[in-house]
């Protein structure tokens, strides 16, 4: 069965639209916009729901000269993905009304939910690079505007940037990697297939020899990682998720914990067919299961919830990029059906979490304790999930970690990889022990003795209750008939992801195995190691005290401030405050640059000049001349000016004279106003500078150095102009009256042959005007705290500014 | 820059302008002139105005409202003409660039209609492009306005 175009479509339009619609929709519903997006969830799920074992490519055509369309690939895999966003998302909007009661901009934050939960179902949907690219950049778009909602927060403002620069920086990593692949998909496959994911994954095996005669293999596996990487919080790149927390709850458990950050894991498991080999599997493999160990230590050393389920969430992204990263069919077993069961108890938790704080008042870890007598509701909830988390059978969790330990014994099996054979196995378990350490944690929140200090803790409104139980109580199915769900829809992800996919059968193990072994070893260390919990946090807490290198974030900050530094220095030698400065840099390296392209493109040439000049045009430009040196030895402001003006008349004249009237025409009317704004300002000028000498000598050269530019661009521009009229020069001369309805070419020319062009300038004035008038509105808004260096400043610059960007638009 | 020859000379050549500007604008298709000549031209009228009668004399003398004079350049209400102007003149620049799409022509396509037998004109050219070269008008009007007034106000 082949998807039906139109329902796809909606499915991934229909939240954007809305989003867009919200401030209306807001204005009827207030508060209650969160069940709004509910519905739409829901609908945008029902209409995946409708293409359930569909497999196939549908598109629209977007560019056809580019080969560019918007295609979406849609199969188990995708509809996995989009499915799941869609149904948590569903579930996060019915939580949001309470959790977000009584706090500002909420059009903001449902607009955001909703175009980042379309986006998402882009991703997954997206059979396009184009398109995948810019779905995935959307996602980190929103979850900059979701992670910096508390706009007043510092901290939450730190965190959306450091976040935005991470995922954003990775994502053109992505982007160099995807252009890579479509180049060669286009040598390949044809110039059709350039960006054509579909295309590329049904010739796997003849994308990667190609890849591999070209030499790219490597490059493109390492670009792609990067991009998947940042997104899906890899060590060393994984600091920005836990930041991530300091947006509201639900975008946590949304964005940071079910979706977004998956999106990273969904891209490695698109893409595995076509580049499973060995590097893979070194790749992948190793980073995974260090981000899986790193990140379950750190969990352990968290203080507050949030964190603990930030670092959690790193750490099983890790353990489904180790899944993947393995080449057998468990590996892809284990990413997919982790994918599922990671997001049912870890978007469950990040929602108990939120009731939580949200009742309790806190997320410290030792501020809490004995929540069952409050929050009995939450408490079973939070076992189930607590538990599936540990991967303790014969919870969800179990079975497809279960998984990843048979992958990680069979890796040496498939590829000769010595001493790492036995190493992946062992960190394997070496990190999941960490995982039963910190879950048993989380559940003891709700059991031992209730702390005095603990003040009232409110029952929770149900639609605060609800979703977490809906998805425990799925966790809870899964549980029960593991079979069930891979039946329903992991065995359709497994035959995208697996290279030589087989029916696939979970449930708990009735034999002994060496993945049993390792699951026993490590619930076992696991509840050995818990009453020494204490003790394991601070010491790993005083680790990054002794030496901060150590710590991912560290080396961010030292690289963000040391740049900011450098670019403060750096902006207050271009932009200190007077116009002079500003006209010797922009223009210095306007002339640098432009004389360095003529060079780089070998377009000096020496030409002979051969101007035949008419006595008439001679005196003209001879006066010209004159009016020039008069301006630079001019003794007063006004002389200067009107000088300058002879200088602009003069051209007009040589315009009329080399038969140009339009042209001539905009030379005096911009000529005259020009005169006329600086007769208006001149008289706010000083009298005088006291100009040294040094600074004389700089403008001579700048001077010197504009006119050869000028000079040498005149050159090189016309000297290649061909004998007589160009073709294109003809065609507008025959077409102006019968095409154009207008004698004047000029004209017709501006409105209606290059009428986008005349557009784009269009834009440019407007956009002259509106900068304008937002620096000066902002100025206003300072107060006079900075009133005086920047009131210079402009006035300097915009007295200026109007001419120029007149005559620059004709 | 108040003086009473500028004044003079103001009330004399100001309206001169605004019709040489007007005229221009709709000679443009034909003669040389257009949108963004006249738009320009139109400008320095309004320049002149300001440097013989004060920012303020629009407002005043002419609207006849009242004016507080510390007010924010940017908040008055002649300002707000201006922004809304390019503001308009943009949008009718694109909308008559979109309108083609209707009759499924090209973005920006444009076509022209004589008419014959109009009274005085006699026979009388109708361009679909008069309309995006008044969207150009009005953007470098109101652009190049909203610019100087606010400016000029500092």
């Amino acid at each position: 069965m082949s998807p039906d175009l139109a329902m796809v479509i909606a499915a991934v339009a229909l939240p954007f639209v809305v989003a867009a619609l919200t401030p209306v929709v807001f204005r009827v519903l207030g508060e209650g916009t969160g069940f709004a997006g509910t519905v739409v969830a829901l609908t945008s799920f029902g209409l995946l729901a409708t293409q359930y074992g569909s497999e196939g490519t549908v598109g629209l055509e977007w560019v056809p000269s580019l080969d560019l369309a918007l295609r979406f690939y849609v199969d188990g895999w995708a509809l996995l993905f989009a499915m799941l966003a869609c149904g948590i998302g569903a579930l996060i909007f019915a939580y949001s009304p309470a959790y977000m009661h009584g706090e500002s901009s909420l059009v903001r934050y449902y607009a955001a939910l909703l175009a980042f939960m379309g986006s998402i179902v882009g991703v997954a949907l997206a059979a396009d690079l184009i398109a995948m690219f810019l779905f995935w950049e959307l996602t980190s778009l929103a979850s900059f505007v979701l992670i910096g909602y508390y706009t007043a927060d510092d901290s939450s403002q730190y965190a959306a940037r450091m976040a935005m620069l991470i995922t954003v920086g990775g994502g053109l990593f992505l982007l160099v990697g995807l252009l890579l692949l479509s180049l060669v998909a286009s040598d390949v496959l044809g110039s059709g297939a350039a960006f054509n994911l579909a295309a590329m994954l049904e010739n796997p095996e003849t994308m990667q020899a190609a890849l591999r005669e070209r030499g790219l293999f490597l490059p493109v596996l390492g670009l792609l990682a990067i991009g998947a990487g940042t997104k899906s919080a890899q060590v060393p790149l994984h600091f920005w998720l836990p930041n991530a927390m300091a947006a509201p709850t639900p975008v946590s458990a949304f964005l940071h914990s079910a979706t977004m950050v998956k999106v990273g894991v969904y891209f490695i498991g698109r893409v595995r067919p076509m580049l499973v080999s060995t590097e893979w599997l070194f790749l992948f493999a190793t980073l995974g299961l260090t981000t899986m160990t790193v990140c379950a230590i750190l969990a352990v050393a968290s203080t507050d919830i949030k964190e603990l389920l930030a670092y959690s969430t790193a750490s099983h992204l890790g353990l489904m990029v180790a899944g993947f990263g393995f080449t057998s069919v468990y590996g892809a077993e284990t990413g997919v059906f982790h994918l599922l069961n990671h997001a049912l108890f870890k978007a469950a938790l990040f929602l108990v979490a939120g009731i939580i704080a949200h009742e309790a008042g806190t997320r410290e870890i030792d501020e809490l304790s004995g929540l069952r007598h409050d929050l009995p509701v939450t408490a079973v909830i939070t076992t189930v999930v607590a538990l599936s988390m540990a991967g303790i059978p014969p919870f969800n969790g179990f079975y497809s970690k279960e998984l990843l330990f048979e992958a990680a014994v069979e890796a040496s099996h498939h590829h000769d990889i010595g001493l790492l054979g036995w190493l992946y196995p062992a960190v394997a378990v070496f990190g999941s022990i960490f995982t039963v350490l910190y879950s048993l944690r989380f559940l003891s929140l709700f059991f031992g003795e209730r702390p005095e200090a603990l003040g009232h803790v409110h029952r929770p409104p149900v639609t605060m209750l609800v979703p977490p139980a809906v998805l425990a109580l799925l966790a809870a199915v899964v549980s029960v008939d593991p079979q069930l769900a891979v039946d329903a829809i992991v065995q359709s992800g497994l035959e995208a992801t697996a290279v030589e996919p087989h029916a696939m059968h979970v449930g708990l193990p009735t034999s002994y195995s060496p993945a049993l072994g390792m699951s026993a070893v490590t619930i076992g260390v696991g509840l050995v190691a818990y009453p020494s919990y204490g003790r394991l946090h601070d010491a790993i807490r005083s680790i990054p005290r002794a030496v901060p290198p150590i710590g991912a974030s560290w080396w961010y900050d030292t690289a963000v401030d040391g740049l900011s530094d450098e670019g403060r220095a750096f902006a207050e030698t271009v932009h200190d405050g007077t116009l002079r400065t500003y006209a010797t840099w922009t223009l210095t390296a306007t002339c640098t640059l432009a004389l360095a392209g003529f060079v780089a493109a070998g377009a000096i040439v020496p030409t002979e000049l051969g101007v035949e000049v008419s006595l008439a045009i001679a005196l003209v430009l001879l006066v010209a001349v004159i009016g020039g040196v008069a301006v630079a030895t001019a003794g007063s402001h006004i002389a200067g000016v009107l000088t300058l003006s002879i200088l602009g008349f003069m051209v007009a004249i040589f315009y009329i004279l080399a038969s140009a009237p339009d042209l001539a025409l905009t030379q005096l009317v911009v000529e005259t106003l020009v005169l006329v704004i600086f007769l208006l300002v001149i008289e706010e000028i000083p009298e005088r500078y006291e100009v040294e000498i040094g600074a004389v000598a700089r403008d001579a050269v700048l001077s010197v150095l504009v006119g050869a530019t000028a000079f040498v661009t005149v050159l090189v521009t016309t000297g290649t102009r061909p004998d007589g009229p160009s073709e294109i020069a003809r065609a507008y001369a025959e077409q102006a009256i019968p095409r154009g309805g207008g004698a004047n070419i000029v004209n017709v020319t501006l409105v209606d042959f290059r009428g986008f062009d005349t557009l784009g300038e269009l834009a440019v004035i407007t956009l002259a005007a509106i900068s304008i008038l937002t620096l000066i509105v902002m100025r206003d808004r300072d107060g006079d705290r900075t009133a005086i260096r920047d009131g210079d400043e402009l006035t300097g610059d915009d007295s200026a500014g109007p001419p120029s960007d007149g005559g620059a638009d004709e | 820059m108040t003086t009473v020859i500028m004044r003079t000379t103001a009330r004399a050549i100001v309206p001169i302008i605004l019709v040489v500007a007007i005229s221009l604008f709709f000679d443009g298709h034909n003669l040389p002139g257009g949108g963004f000549i006249g738009g320009v031209l139109t400008t320095t009228a309004f320049a002149i105005v300001y440097m013989g009668f004060g920012l303020d004399f629009l407002e005043r003398g002419i609207l006849g409202r009242d004016v507080d004079p510390g007010k924010e350049p940017s908040r008055d209400r002649v300002v707000l003409a201006y922004r809304r102007l390019f503001a308009y003149g943009f949008a009718l620049a694109v909308a008559s660039g979109l309108a083609p799409l209707l009759f499924g022509k090209p973005f920006l396509t444009q076509t022209f209609a004589m008419l014959e037998g109009v009274p005085i004109y006699d026979h009388l050219e109708v361009a679909s492009a008069l309309a995006f070269d008044f969207g150009v008008y009005c953007v470098v009007v109101g652009g190049l306005l909203t610019i100087l007034s606010v400016v000029g106000a500092e």
